[in-house]
């Protein structure tokens, strides 16, 4: 219990030493119009299918690896497409686990003097997944019509992280880019109805997952 | 390099860097069905028939369990279960006859387990259907251990064997009968009990085995009685009328379980319990 609630505070932690600062004095401001060296338009215009950011990432249930490309709409909204790799040691089968994440980053708050670094305190947002390579997956006639309610392969979940970026040097057309950090905390359907159907013999830190990424602009 | 580490705001990212390393490892989990345990999670059948090894039965005294199934996705019922058994006197452990989980999934499966460590006596499980669902006989076979095994306590041997047949599409190979038979030739004990989850006259056992089952059941001398879960809720009966008796648990949402006493050579006394 205890670790947990260290846990909750230290990750809470960066958040609210940003908060402090910033939030009170001047949100509005601080969340519309970044700096400039930070969010340049792009001098060129890019075809709508090209990704703008390619990831690779650890955890969450969607892979011990995985990678993917993905969109980003005004440095706010971000969908990421993912496929990770789940290898037979883990698991008891080589999985397969293909990904969709869709977040929203309200907030880039500038760090230090340089501009360089940047952080976006609170993304929030949900995946969808589907596993491909599970041992025992419903073969047809194998049960009757709503013997099992749930689907073994598709999950749902929200996700709740920050993401810490650092700006390199713009593209030679100019485009701006960014590597980032980002950890996302997470959950899927099932486990969610596990805890709200059992507070008192399941704890939210019981249902949590959490992934490790980065994400590199394009 | 330098300059950016200079301004880097160290202090705030080194508590979310602690945060990980303490809370992380279990957390980043790869996929529901990654199976990864805690030591202390892993092998929990060999470790709980450790524990009742080193206290056996004192002669004189009667051999007496508590039988209960079905613990899937009832986690508030789960802490009740536990904090009722613990105060039963002269039981010396705890069978959950299948479905420990609901989804197949390792993580649940170390829930139920982090309430079932708090009883005082060891407890056993066998597998039942879902925890058959997707990887789950791997996370079973990591977390708790092998999806058939027997023990002895009391002169009593308990054959654990995993009936859910429809979970290999009736493939005619589930109960692993020449695993089973050999099971039940064992004279070195007075009493057999044999646990499973599915039982025998459900639509879930594989018809191709069931006549092969209920015949060496009713051959074996030593056969006390046959209990299952799957059907969340008690009843005892003989449903083939061949002499057998069938247990069948309650689910641990029904808030109930038996207290079973054996004595003699197949005598035995249920009481039920409520918590």
């Amino acid at each position: 219990m205890v670790q947990r609630l260290l846990l909750a505070a230290l990750v809470a932690a960066p958040l609210a030493t940003f908060a402090s600062p910033f939030t009170p004095a001047a949100p509005d401001t601080v969340g519309t119009t970044p700096p400039a060296s930070r969010n340049q338009a792009p001098t060129e215009s890019l075809p709508w299918y090209r990704p703008r950011h390619v990831l690779a990432q650890t955890g969450g249930g969607l892979g011990m690896v995985s990678v993917g490309a993905g969109y980003s709409l005004k440095d706010r909204l971000d969908l990421d497409i993912l496929i990770g790799y789940v290898p037979r040691k883990y698991a008891g089968s080589r999985l397969s686990i293909y990904s969709a994440k869709l977040l929203y980053s309200p907030w880039t708050l500038p760090l230090g003097k340089t501009q360089k670094w940047a952080i976006k305190p609170l993304m929030v947002g949900g995946y969808l997944s589907y596993t491909h390579g599970t041992l025992n997956d419903e073969e047809p006639n194998q049960y009757y019509r709503g013997y099992y309610w749930f689907s073994t392969d598709t999950r749902v979940g929200p996700l709740l992280g920050s993401r810490l970026s650092y700006a390199l040097p713009p593209t030679a057309k100019g485009r701006a880019r960014n590597l980032s950090a980002y950890y996302e905390l997470g959950s899927n359907d099932l486990y969610i109805l596990s805890y709200v159907q059992n507070m008192k013999g399941l704890s939210p830190a019981d249902i949590l997952t959490l992934s490790l990424g980065l994400k590199l602009d394009i | 390099m330098r300059s950016f580490l200079r301004n880097f705001p160290i202090r705030t990212l080194l508590p979310t860097t602690a945060a990980l390393l303490l809370g992380g490892c279990e957390m980043l989990e790869f996929s529901p069905n990654d199976h990864r345990s805690p030591e202390r999670q892993q092998d929990l059948t060999a470790k709980n028939l450790a524990r009742l090894t080193q206290s056996p039965l004192p002669a004189g005294d009667t051999l007496r369990f508590v039988f209960t199934g079905d613990s899937q996705r009832f986690y508030n019922e789960a802490e009740d279960l536990v904090k009722s058994v613990n105060q039963q006197a002269g039981i010396q452990f705890l069978i959950v006859a299948g479905d420990i989980s609901d989804f197949g999934f390792g993580r649940e499966m170390r829930w139920v387990d982090d309430q079932l460590r708090k009883l005082k006596v060891p407890y056993v499980t066998v597998i039942g259907n879902h925890d058959s669902v997707g990887n789950g006989r791997k996370a079973y076979e990591e977390i708790f251990g092998p999806l058939n095994y027997s023990f002895t306590y009391a002169d009593t041997k308990f054959i654990m064997t995993d009936t859910n047949g429809r979970e290999y599409n009736f493939d005619g190979k589930i109960p692993n009968m020449s695993w089973v038979s050999s099971e039940l030739q064992d004279a070195s004990t007075r009493r057999h009990v044999i646990i499973s989850h599915v039982p025998p006259q459900d639509e879930d056992f594989d018809p191709a085995v069931r006549e092969a089952y209920i015949t060496a059941l009713r051959n074996d001398p030593r056969l006390a009685f046959e209990m299952n879960g799957h059907r969340h809720d008690f009843s005892i009966g003989e449903p083939f009328n061949d002499g057998v008796t069938y247990i069948n648990s309650y689910g641990f949402e029904k808030r109930q379980y038996v207290i079973v006493t054996v004595w003699g050579d197949k005598q035995f006394r249920l009481k039920k319990v409520q918590f």
